[in-house]
């Protein structure tokens, strides 16, 4: 609040980045058990 | 615009995945034929049995085609003609089917053929019988009183194996 410019923001957003990768690594991976279910059979 | 760095990262993630599946599912479409399993054609279904294929229901070998077998089948409240189909395993097999009366389902259980039955259309399915079993063909489309009744069977046998 006391500073205006940004340069510590950098830091507050790693935990903001972790998360929203999780989320689209759990899409992947239901996404890819998935996939190989329908691949694998007939 | 002053983009974050993370933001950067995960723009690259997103869209670089988006573009994986669509390889994928244009390779599904376009090179390996993944469609709906409709056969595009139209007939009356009031008149199912006098039809060919439909007027004799059941498995055929045939010889000169793609696929080794046809399976021809006919759904009804609340049966599948015929009530058991027996494929010797890796056998190529063409599907047609066709309902009689309301709208059914043919779902083979534990596999990827599920197709719904409309009154008046045929719908098809080309697949390879890879693996021996016996596997419980249901109805999944709500068909009145005796739904839950309706069903058959699929045997994928091994020619060489006279346990199954």
């Amino acid at each position: 609040m006391a500073n205006p410019k940004k340069p510590s923001s950098e830091e507050n957003l790693k935990g903001t980045l972790i998360a929203t990768f999780g989320v689209g690594l759990v899409i992947i991976i239901f996404w890819v058990i998935a996939f190989d279910l329908y691949v694998g059979r007939f | 615009m002053e983009i974050h760095k993370y933001e950067k990262w995960w723009l690259v993630f997103g869209t670089g995945t988006l573009i994986v599946f669509l390889i994928i599912l244009g390779v599904s479409a376009f090179h390996s034929g993944t469609h709906p399993n409709n056969s595009k054609r139209t007939i009356n279904y009031e008149q199912v049995d006098q039809m060919e294929p439909f007027n004799n229901p059941g498995v055929h070998k045939v010889e000169g085609k793609d696929w080794d077998y046809e399976v021809v089948l006919v759904a009804q409240a609340f049966a599948y003609n015929p009530m058991e189909i027996e494929i010797p395993v890796g056998s190529k097999v063409r599907f047609i089917a066709t309902t009689k009366d309301v709208i059914h389902g043919f779902e083979v259980a534990g596999t990827n053929i599920n197709m719904m039955l409309e009154p008046g259309y045929v719908s098809e399915k080309i697949t390879t019988l890879d693996k021996a079993g016996t596997y419980t063909i249901v109805c999944n489309e709500y068909c009145g009183a005796g739904h839950a009744l309706m069903y058959s069977t699929l045997k994928v046998v091994d020619p060489d194996d006279n346990n199954n």
